[in-house]
Order: structure tokens, then C-alpha cells, then sequence
């Protein structure tokens, strides 16, 4: 009789977690991680192998974090591949150009991707126009702000700066040569984010937004305070970003960061995150950030050509997306027969 | 509303401030050439500016046409040269960056009477082909294959040039050439190329420059464009703890990527001057409209420069100017 | 009669393209004469014109495609290596450029309708692969990224040439026909009110009889359509063909759109709207080159106006709303969501 139960209650045990929506961006990572390391050989499973890919995840993870957020909240940010040019071009100008303390011009890029958050914040609540516009309008405005002011003061279109050691080891080392410290500054923001969504009642109020927000403010959630503060999270945290780079590569550019958008965006779809809003959780970002990164990287060390790394990850986020979304039909159907 | 109104006035007022009026007296020079966010460009366009002080000075003006990016390169600078025609230019400067697809409006700029400077792509061949007064520049070929001689003839003979641009005619003729200049001085070449989706991203470069060495153990020279790429190359080789063994040449360059040469990191940089791209050629068409002059050596090459550990501290004042 | 025409959703886009021209008159120093006799913009305009016709027909039923930014290079490519590098008749060229069209769009299409996978997700994952595609296939096929093609008379004439001995290219009236086309499928036929009805509500739409599947799969591949076909246009125009990611067009046509007056949320907007709001994307994005403002402001000025029509739209359309119905203008979801409750317009 003891063994009835105990294979049932395992069975049981196994099927809640195959219906959680992290279990399917888990085994995405696992299939694809797989399928790189049987290509690559033993290069790629290496630390060399592994660091390469944690770089890449590192960077786009800490943008792909507030950006999943949002998403659940059902808004988009589009501009956070303007505000990476924008706040590494400042804190380059301001500790390389005018030789400002790196404390000063470091506080100067973080607090230039708070304020377009803000900005962003501000004319998503306070008009009816959608997110993906705004963000869409506030990124070509910070474009040619960054552009503009680049080439009216410093005459050209990049900064040079080379940090000081302990800003350096703080933000801009690689760890053994290898690790970028970024990775370890990643895993801190998705502790924050985690313990924002899964355990603070800002997180009920995230999901709740991105259900329904008539619910969400009739039921007195201040929906216009978390929107404005969550697109504030992903101006600072596409900021920093902006800030690391320089102290890695000890220059800033007024071009780039466009990857970030659509890169982030599908970091987080593969990591589950409803389009439509009002479901996700950080482990599964975490997961889609890492798979993206595998992918990205993979096609290097298997020798493929690159592009077939762009096919690759195309079918990835529809494989991904296409799995989420039987997972989530699993779940609900199991939630709909408890009750 | 408030907010709309808000927002149309801060526009007017930022754009009050950078307004000029554009003369009619004297000549109106039109140059074509790269989007403004890109640091070769920049330079290039700064010394056009910089001519077009005495076209002010004669009550004319220069204005600078670039597409928004280079995802359609040929065809937006053809719109662009026949533009320039529409605007009623005096003068035209354009490069030849895509012959099938440029050719045709260089060749309304000829039939319609305007003076015209090719710089920068094409070469003597298609300033003789178009019927343009001048060619101005240097050749992205000759300037790829200049850096593939000289890290070959040093001693690095299998060479890759990191392509993060696939698609634009510029950036391939870099690299043919590389790997043609790597050929002819006893070594191999070969190509990295990146997804378009790696353009701008420093961590993406670094980590496929990182991995593609790591599985080709036997590359000892590397050749990337602009500055980015190149100190995104430079972190790779470093990640990857080549530093030394592998050696890199870079087109274009920066104070950053003089602070590379300086410190041993960095073999070469190839100069293609664009700051005298710009000013030479705009010059040359200034005082033709102005005052009929012509510069009868037709080809006039401003590159390719090397710039290496032999000459950089010569260099690194121009640099603060932005100039180059 | 001055507010029935307010109420109308292109209204907000025309008023939007007077302002623009304002600013740059009055501003800008931009002289009309120079900028109407000009063809820069308005081919520019022709190129995004053609796909913004059915991308606004697919957003106002609720859907979204941002594949087409890999679309047109496709296009391109695909006439360009049949044609110009294997040197097949032209007709094989340019059946190819269409029948890759057809593929995506049907491939999205059937995705976006045996799927729950949102339009975005599932356009950004074609275009993504194909963005591979393209890249791989023209590296393998032809050793680059570009690809040189020579064009017969009779194909460039229809295709690819300039008209009036001038700038305008011959594109330029496939958009005006293709815009009397979409706006009679939208506004004159039973297809335009079954569009209007999808974009209104999805699950109303199928149980009033609406094939919403057909639909659906028929826009998608109208979009990837338009898109190649645009390609294929520019390679024979051009002579060449070249790989690009397309990133920037996609944005170029959504805010098109966009400013034309369709609501992203689905159920709202008019062909009119669209025609009038790619001209005046394309008069901002081109305008700049007839000021005497430094090229580097550009994006600022675009950014700008985007913001500033689109706040323009938004007012008049709740102007709109509140007349038309007669209620107090109820309040629509901003964010793109499933099914949401708009309101259909003429």
C-alpha cells in the first residue's frame, strides 16, 4: 500500500512541476545547451566555453529583467536601445572628457536612464497612447539628443575613458580573464527583481496591472505609480549596462544598442513571459536569457555559420513560445480540476 | 494637450538654436556620404564643414545628406544624389559606394551640368566612367589589403577580418582586400563574420572574436572596422588570453585606439583620413563653382596611412581635434 | 460639417502632416516649391507606403507584423539571385520575389491561427530566421552579401524606372493604385467590415459567421506580399540587391501607421489615415535635408513629431468616439492585449 502512495505522490510531484512554466524554458536551455556542446566539443563546455555565453547572458540579462517585468505588466520598452548609447556616452563625456570624479559621472549615466524612464512613465499614464509607440518615440528623441550633443561637444561621435582601478574592478573586470564581473552584478539585480516580484506585494500588483488594470485600480493598486516606476527600473538598468560597457571597453559610441530591444524582448518570451500580460516569474527570464545566450554564442564555437544561428533562434523562440504555451494550457486545465 | 504643446514648443526652441539660414549667393555645395552617428562619417563630415567656412564666407553653404542607416545602401544614397539635384545643387560630392545601383544618378548629375567629386569608393575608374572632375580618397580594397601586407609581412600569416556588417559594399571590399593583401604576402585569410544583429553590441564582438579563436587556434592576425569592432576585438583577444600571439590591425582609429598602439596592444591602424576626405574634395568644388579653378592631378589618395608604434604620438595631437 | 470631418479617423493624420510642413516652413526655412518638386520623399514615401497599406489593414483587425523588415530585403535578394546570378528570365525573378511572400505570410498566418502565440512573437521569430536565411542564403548561393542584377526593358519599365524623364520613380503609382485597391477592400467591400469586426472582438467576430481564420492568413500574406514585392521593385530599380537586417523599416512603417490613425489595440482606423500618415512620416524623415538644421537632430525631430501626432490622433479619436456613440468616450486599453472591445469606424 506504502508504495501505491509513494509512487503516486511522486508522480504527483513530477507533474506539477512539468506543469510549471518554468519546466518547459528549463528543458528549451537543457535542449539547446545539448545540442551546442555536441557541436562544439570540449572548447565549449570548458570554462572559456562558459564564460563566453554568461558575458553575453550577463548583459542582456539585466535589461531583459525590468523589460520582463514590464511585459507582464503588459507594457513594452523600446527606447532601452537608446538609453545604453545615451548613459555610456555621458559617463564617458563627463569622467573622460571633462575629468570629473568616475563617482560624479557614473551617478550622471544611471540617473539619465532614471530620468527617461520617468519620461517614458510619465506619457505612458498620463496619455492614451500605447507603450510600444511611446518608447518607440522617446528612443529616436534620446538618438538624436546623444547624437547631437556628442558632436556639439566633443566634436565626434565616441568618447574614450580609461577608469580608474577601483571603478574598474568593480565594474569593468574580467574575472580570471575570463568572467566578466557584469555576470556577478546580474545575478544581484535578479535577487532584487525576485524578491520584487515573488515576495513583495509589488509583485501581486505587477501581475494584477497586467491581467486588468481597471481591476487593478478599482481595486485601489496605484497602477500609475508601479507603471512609471517599473519603466524607471528599465532606464537604470539599461543604463547600467551603458556605464559597465565603458569601463570594459573604456569607450563609449553614440551608435549601438539596438540589439538590446528585440534581444531582450525575446529572452524574455522564451523565458514564458506573457505578451499579453499577467504571467511570468524571474526564474524563467533567467532561463530564456540563458538559452538566448547559449544560442547566440553556440554558433561560434560550432563552427556553423553565425546565420544559421539567427534561423536557429528564430525557431528557438517559437519552439519556446509554442511549448509555454501548452504548458500554461497544462496548468490552467490542472488548476481548473482542483477547483 | 498641455503635454502635446509641452512638447511641440521644447522642439521649436532646440531646433531655433541650431538654425542657420541657407544662403543663395555663393556656391551650394551638396556632399553625400555615411549616417551621422557613425565615427568614421563624423570625421568626414567635419571636414567638409570645415571647407564649407569659405563657401560661407562666399555666401554659399554646404549641406551633408546620409542615410538614416546602411541597411539599404546603394539605393538610399542614389535617392540621395538625385535629391541633392532637386534641392538645386551648385556642386555635388558623392561616393561611389554601389556602382549598379549609384551610377545611374551620378550620371543625372553629369547630363544635368553639375559639377561633380567622387571621394571616398570607386576610385580614378569611376570618377573616368562617370565623367566627375576628381577622385578623393582612398580605396577600401587597397586599404584592407594594406593592413593584410603589413601583418603578414610581419610575421601573423592567417589572418580573419571580423565582418559585423554583412550586406554593405564598403565593409566587404575591406575584407577582400584584407584577405587578398594576406594572399599575395605568403599567409591565408578568412572572414568572421557576425549576424546583423551583433552591429553595435561590444560584448557580442568581443565574445565571438573570443570564441572563434578558441576553435581556431591557428589564426594569428585579426582585421576589424572602426573603432568599436576593433577595441571589441582587442577585449576578445584578451578574454580568450591571446594577447600578444594574436595580432590586430584596425581601419580607422580613435584616442582609444592610439592608447592601444601605445601600449602594445594594438599592431596598426589604417588611416583613410577621412577628415581630408571631406575637406579636400568639398574644396576642390567650392572654389571650381566660385572661381572655375580645377585640380588637374584627377586622382588625389588621402590613404591608406598605417599608423603604428612607430609614428603614434604624432597622431594623438590631431586626435583631440576630432579631426583624427 | 468641419466636426463630421474632425470625427473622421484620417483627420488627426492630415492635421498632423499640415503641422509638420508648418514647422518646417516656418522653422525649418524649408522652401514648398524645392520640397514639392523634390521625388526623395515622396519615392520614400512609395517604399513604405506599399506595406503600410496591408500592415494597417492587419493591425486594425488586431494583429501585428513586424517580419516585414526582413520581408523587403528577401524580396530583393531572392529577384536579384534568380535573376542576376543565375541569370533566369526575369519572370522566374520576379515570381520567386512573390512566392517567398506568399510562404512567409502564410507560414505566420497559419502560426498566428492554430497558435495562441501572440503576432509579435511569432513575426519577430520569422523575422529573425529569416534575416538568417537571407544572410546564409546569400553567402552560400553566391559567395556575398550583395548581388548585382540587370534588368530587361520591358520589367524595368513596370517595375523599376523613373518617370518624366525625372526623380520619381515608377513605384510611386503602384502605391497610389495599391491604395485604391486596399481602401476599397476596406471601406467598400464586406471584407473592409469583417476586418473591422475581427479588430473589434475576435470571439464575437467567428460566432457571427466571420471565416476570421481565411482572414487572417490572407493578410498576413498580403503583408509579407507587399513587403517582397517593394524588394523586388528596388532591386530592378537599383540594379542591385543587398542583405540588410530591416530594422529600421519596421519602425519606419509602424509609426506610419500609427500616425495614420489605427489604434495598435486593433478595431480603429482607415486607409486615408494611412496614405496621409506615411506622406507625412516620409516629409519628417526627409524634410530635414531641406533645412539648414545639422543632419544630427534628425531623430530628435522625428521622435518629436512621432510623439506629437500621435498625442494629436489620440485627442480626436476620443473627440470621435464620444460623438459617434454618444456616450462618455469610454476609456481603451493602451497596451496590446487579446481581445479588447473597440469601436469600428467608416
Amino acid at each position: 500500500m506504502t508504495t501505491q502512495t509513494q509512487t503516486r505522490g511522486s508522480a504527483l510531484l513530477l507533474g506539477k512541476l512539468a506543469r510549471r512554466p518554468e519546466t518547459g524554458s528549463l528543458i528549451g536551455f537543457v535542449v539547446v545547451f545539448a545540442f551546442f556542446a555536441a557541436l562544439g566539443g570540449p572548447v565549449f563546455m570548458g570554462a572559456p566555453g562558459w564564460s563566453s555565453w554568461l558575458n553575453i547572458a550577463a548583459e542582456v540579462g539585466i535589461i531583459a529583467l525590468p523589460v520582463g517585468l514590464l511585459m507582464i505588466s503588459g507594457e513594452f520598452d523600446i527606447s532601452v536601445g537608446s538609453v545604453v548609447p545615451a548613459s555610456s556616452m555621458i559617463t564617458a563625456m563627463l569622467a573622460g572628457h571633462y575629468d570629473l570624479p568616475a563617482l560624479v559621472a557614473i551617478c550622471a549615466g544611471l540617473g539619465t536612464g532614471l530620468l527617461i524612464g520617468l519620461v517614458n512613465g510619465l506619457l505612458v499614464t498620463r496619455t492614451t497612447i500605447p507603450s510600444l509607440i511611446v518608447t518607440i518615440g522617446v528612443m529616436f528623441v534620446v538618438m538624436g539628443l546623444t547624437l547631437g550633443f556628442a558632436v556639439l561637444i566633443k566634436g565626434s561621435t565616441s568618447v574614450s575613458y580609461v577608469p580608474d582601478p577601483t571603478t574598474k574592478f568593480l565594474l569593468g573586470q574580467f574575472i580570471n580573464n575570463m568572467f566578466n564581473v557584469a555576470i556577478l552584478w546580474w545575478l544581484g539585480f535578479a535577487v532584487v527583481f525576485f524578491y520584487v516580484l515573488h515576495i513583495s506585494p509589488l509583485g501581486n500588483w505587477i501581475f494584477a496591472l497586467g491581467g486588468d488594470p481597471e481591476s487593478a485600480r478599482n481595486a485601489g493598486i496605484p497602477t500609475a505609480k508601479v507603471t512609471i516606476g517599473l519603466f524607471m527600473a528599465s532606464g537604470f538598468c539599461a543604463a547600467f549596462v551603458g556605464v559597465a560597457q565603458v569601463m570594459t571597453y573604456q569607450q563609449a559610441q553614440v551608435a549601438g544598442g539596438q540589439a538590446f530591444i528585440f534581444n531582450s524582448i525575446m529572452c524574455v518570451v522564451i523565458g514564458g513571459v506573457l505578451l499579453t500580460g499577467g504571467a511570468g516569474s524571474i526564474l524563467g527570464i533567467l532561463l530564456g536569457t540563458l538559452t538566448f545566450a547559449v544560442v547566440n554564442q553556440g554558433v561560434f564555437f560550432a563552427a556553423l555559420d553565425p546565420n544559421v544561428g539567427s534561423i536557429i533562434a528564430g525557431a528557438l523562440l517559437l519552439a519556446a513560445v509554442l511549448s509555454n504555451d501548452t504548458f500554461r494550457a497544462l496548468a490552467l486545465s490542472a488548476a481548473a480540476e482542483k477547483g | 494637450m498641455k503635454l502635446t504643446k509641452v512638447l511641440a514648443m521644447t522642439a521649436a526652441v532646440a531646433m531655433s538654436a541650431t538654425f542657420a539660414v541657407a544662403q543663395d549667393g555663393g556656391p551650394n555645395i551638396f556632399v553625400i556620404g555615411g549616417k551621422p552617428d557613425d565615427p568614421f562619417w563624423s570625421r568626414v563630415k567635419l571636414g567638409a564643414e570645415h571647407a564649407g567656412l569659405v563657401a560661407e564666407m562666399h555666401g554659399g553653404s554646404v549641406t551633408w545628406l546620409g542615410p538614416q542607416n546602411y541597411d539599404n545602401l546603394g539605393p538610399d544614397a542614389a535617392e540621395l544624389i538625385r535629391q541633392a539635384i532637386d534641392q538645386g545643387a551648385d556642386a555635388i560630392v558623392g561616393p561611389d559606394w554601389v556602382p549598379e545601383a549609384m551610377d545611374p544618378a551620378f550620371e543625372a548629375v553629369v547630363a544635368a551640368g553639375i559639377p561633380l567629386v567622387i571621394y571616398n569608393a570607386g576610385g580614378i575608374d569611376a570618377a573616368d566612367r562617370l565623367g566627375a572632375m576628381n577622385y578623393v580618397g582612398a580605396v577600401d580594397y587597397k586599404s584592407g589589403e594594406a593592413a593584410g601586407v603589413y601583418l603578414a609581412e610581419a610575421g601573423h600569416t592567417n589572418g580573419a577580418c571580423v565582418n559585423t556588417l554583412p550586406g554593405a559594399a564598403n565593409i566587404e571590399a575591406f575584407c577582400n582586400g584584407f584577405n587578398d593583401g594576406m594572399a599575395a604576402a605568403g599567409g591565408t585569410g578568412s572572414v568572421l563574420q557576425l549576424p546583423a544583429t551583433a552591429f553595435g553590441d561590444s560584448t557580442a564582438v568581443a565574445q565571438a572574436v573570443r570564441a572563434h579563436l578558441l576553435q581556431n587556434p591557428e589564426i594569428t592576425a585579426m582585421f576589424a572596422i572602426g573603432d568599436q569592432d576593433t577595441n571589441a576585438t582587442i577585449s576578445g583577444i584578451q578574454q580568450a588570453g591571446k594577447t600578444g600571439s594574436v595580432h590586430v590591425c584596425g581601419m580607422n582609429f580613435n584616442d582609444s585606439i592610439l592608447a592601444n598602439i601605445q601600449a602594445g596592444t594594438q599592431a596598426c591602424a589604417i588611416d583613410q583620413q577621412g577628415y581630408q576626405q571631406g575637406f579636400f574634395a568639398t574644396s576642390i568644388l567650392i572654389n571650381h563653382v566660385q572661381y572655375g579653378t580645377t585640380i588637374p592631378t584627377r586622382e588625389i589618395l588621402t590613404g591608406p596611412g598605417i599608423v603604428d608604434a612607430s609614428n603614434v604620438e604624432l597622431v594623438i595631437a590631431g586626435v583631440q581635434d576630432g579631426a583624427r | 460639417m468641419i466636426s463630421g470631418l474632425l470625427r473622421r479617423p484620417a483627420a488627426a493624420s492630415v492635421l498632423s502632416l499640415i503641422g509638420v510642413l508648418a514647422f518646417y516652413v516656418l522653422i525649418g526655412g524649408v522652401d514648398l516649391g524645392t520640397l514639392f518638386s523634390a521625388a526623395s520623399w515622396v519615392n520614400y514615401a512609395a517604399r513604405i507606403g506599399i506595406v503600410a497599406l496591408p500592415v494597417g489593414l492587419l493591425m486594425i483587425s488586431g494583429e501585428i507584423d513586424i517580419s516585414i523588415g526582413a520581408m523587403i530585403p528577401a524580396g530583393a535578394m531572392t529577384t536579384a539571385i534568380i535573376s542576376g546570378h543565375y541569370e533566369l528570365p526575369i519572370i522566374f525573378g520576379i515570381l520567386g520575389a512573390l512566392g517567398i511572400g506568399v510562404i512567409v505570410g502564410t507560414i505566420n498566418g497559419v502560426l498566428a491561427v492554430r497558435t495562441n502565440v501572440p503576432t509579435l512573437i511569432i513575426t519577430l521569430a520569422t523575422l529573425v530566421g529569416m534575416q538568417g536565411v537571407i544572410l546564409a542564403g546569400s553567402k552560400l548561393l553566391t559567395g556575398s552579401a550583395s548581388v548585382p542584377l540587370t534588368t530587361p526593358d520591358w520589367a524595368k519599365g513596370v517595375f523599376g524606372q523613373l518617370m518624366f524623364n525625372g526623380s520619381h520613380q515608377v513605384l510611386i503609382v503602384w502605391w497610389v493604385i495599391f491604395a485604391v485597391i486596399f481602401w476599397f477592400i476596406l471601406h467598400q467591400s464586406r471584407f473592409g467590415n469583417w476586418i473591422f469586426a475581427i479588430g473589434g472582438d475576435k470571439v464575437s467576430a467567428r460566432n457571427a459567421g466571420i471565416p476570421v481564420d481565411r482572414m487572417t492568413i490572407l493578410m498576413f500574406i498580403g503583408t509579407a506580399t507587399a513587403a517582397s514585392f517593394v524588394g523586388m521593385c528596388h532591386a530592378m530599380q537599383f540594379n542591385s540587391a543587398q542583405v540588410s537586417g530591416g530594422m529600421n523599416d519596421i519602425f519606419n512603417i509602424i509609426v506610419s501607421v500609427v500616425v495614420g490613425g489605427v489604434l495598435l489595440t486593433g478595431g480603429f482606423g482607415s486607409i486615408p489615415g494611412v496614405f496621409v500618415g506615411t506622406l507625412t512620416f516620409a516629409i519628417v524623415n526627409k524634410g530635414i535635408d531641406f533645412t539648414a538644421i545639422d543632419r544630427n537632430w534628425s531623430n530628435l525631430i522625428i521622435g518629436v513629431m512621432l510623439l506629437v501626432a500621435v498625442a494629436m490622433n489620440e485627442s480626436f479619436r476620443k473627440l470621435a468616439l464620444s460623438a459617434v456613440s454618444g456616450k462618455a468616450g469610454s476609456s481603451t486599453q493602451n497596451a496590446p492585449r487579446g481581445a479588447t472591445t473597440g469601436q469600428s469606424a467608416q
